[in-house]
């Protein structure tokens, strides 16, 4: 049992007792972790409004060493998690967009797995979703491919899976969702190869792979490479949690 | 719990293991509460039965504004006396109870049964919203009152209503936040302060 201390972005919450909430945080220290707040619903206490969904705080907490749930003994809130636009058709859809983050943070990453690099990613992600015009697609393709490279998931942009050539920038190719890889049209088969991606979208997912959210988020990808990125990165990602994430559904392209 | 095992006997060890199941209450607790009804009088525990039985038999929602009651329409909507054309949509029943303690709304409510949270499999068509569209494009509400909680998922399902009535013609306004009356600005928390730096007002 041990006294923690951590940065940490508030990623789902639930009801313990009338007055208490079990918080999941995803933490730049720690990784994935959750924790009990008791008294987290009561105006007045150690926690001061801070543990709001996407929220992102710096927490105290005991880390419990025997399984048990850690509890949580403090929070300050460092910025709250605002949708672009507020007030506007598109703010609903930034909103979402925050959920989506959430929701995979939550289903690909494991308790206490600390990864810097992905807590970085998914502030920068909602301080985009959070900019005034910025480009709702890029964002979400760009956190996506992002979170896959970070976590060893991405699949393979650079040549086809079977025979080997790299991709050619006139051709067209299809994603091998289970090989984690692309498929050219010469190795394509209509039993193992999944939506097809052109060599266009190829390269726009490789530069994203190098590019900050910031800049990203001020890229205005054509209606097909955005689909086709999506399509790609969906795929990877249900592959990867074993179920297509359930926020996505709210999202509109 | 092994019911069989339990030094009280059977009935004593399911009255405690249901009493366990209540929110706040543990084993020690359900074990203080099952004495009393022990300790008490049969017509005490057959009045505390009675009411139990009661209340689940007896109460139900509104069918205008899916508060509870007991009747077809719940107090308040039946109620000739409150402003018939401002709404205020809460998410629980007992944020009705909560605003209806302030006395400072006149007007009736809606219950949505919840918020609009992605994450726990809880969408739009779980709640009542679609009745909520219906009840204001049927019943001429000119004011809608978002009293949803002030939290991501409590605003998103407030803008979520607002975007489903941007072609209405019905003026939809949102709880004020910010410091509290009688507070000191000194103790105020930094969200405190901006929300009431944001929403102020003219003097």
């Amino acid at each position: 049992m041990s006294l923690e201390k951590a940065d940490a972005l508030v990623i789902r919450q639930a009801d313990f007792s009338e007055s208490s909430r079990v918080v999941t945080f995803f933490s730049r220290e720690f990784g994935k972790f959750a924790a009990l707040a008791k008294g987290a619903k009561r105006l007045k206490g150690p926690f001061d409004a801070a543990l709001d969904l996407l929220s992102t705080c710096r927490v105290v907490f005991i880390r419990k060493s025997s399984g048990t749930l850690n509890l949580l003994t403090e929070a300050r809130l460092t910025q709250r998690f605002t949708p672009q636009n507020s007030g506007t058709p598109g703010s609903l859809n930034s909103v979402y967009g925050g959920y989506y983050v959430a929701e995979l943070l939550n289903g690909l990453t494991e308790d206490f797995d600390p990864a810097p690099e992905v807590f970085d990613l998914s502030v920068a992600t909602l301080n985009s979703l959070s900019a005034v015009d910025s480009q709702f697609p890029s964002i979400i393709i760009h956190f996506q491919i992002s979170l896959l490279q970070l976590i060893g998931l991405l699949p393979n942009l650079f040549e086809c899976s079977v025979c080997g050539e790299s991709v050619d920038q006139n051709g067209g190719y299809a994603h091998w969702v289970s090989q984690g890889g692309l498929l050219c049209l010469a190795c394509r088969r209509e039993e193992y190869s999944g939506a097809s991606i052109s060599a266009g979208s190829i390269e726009v997912l490789r530069r994203m792979t190098q590019g900050s959210s910031e800049l990203i988020s001020r890229v205005k990808l054509s209606r097909q490479q955005a689909e086709e990125c999506q399509k790609l990165a969906v795929s990877a990602i249900t592959q990867a949690m074993g179920r297509r994430p359930s926020t996505l559904r709210y999202i509109q392209f | 719990m092994e019911t069989q095992e339990h030094p009280y006997g059977k009935a004593v060890a399911t009255l405690i293991e249901e009493f366990g199941h209540l929110p706040g209450i543990g084993r020690k607790s359900a074990e203080r509460l099952a004495n009393h009804i022990l300790s008490c009088t049969l017509a005490e525990a057959n009045a505390l039965a009675d009411a139990i039985r009661n209340v689940k038999t007896s109460v139900k929602r509104c069918s205008m504004c899916f508060n509870l009651t007991e009747d077809t329409l719940c107090r308040i909507c039946r109620d000739p006396r409150r402003d018939q054309h401002v709404v205020c949509v809460v998410e629980q029943p007992k944020d009705v109870v909560a605003l209806e303690s302030s006395g400072a709304f006149s007007g009736l409510y809606h219950v949505l049964g919840g918020r609009i949270a992605p994450l726990e499999g809880v969408g739009p068509e779980d709640l009542t919203i679609h009745q909520l569209v219906h009840r204001i494009r049927k019943q001429g509400i000119t004011e809608l009152v978002m009293a949803t909680n002030p939290t991501l998922e409590g605003d998103g399902t407030a803008l979520y209503i607002t975007n489903l009535l941007q072609n209405d013609k019905v003026r939809i306004t949102r709880l004020a936040r910010g410091i509290a009356s009688g507070s000191v600005l000194e103790f105020a928390n930094r969200e405190m302060l901006a929300d009431a730096l944001r929403g102020r007002q003219q003097f």
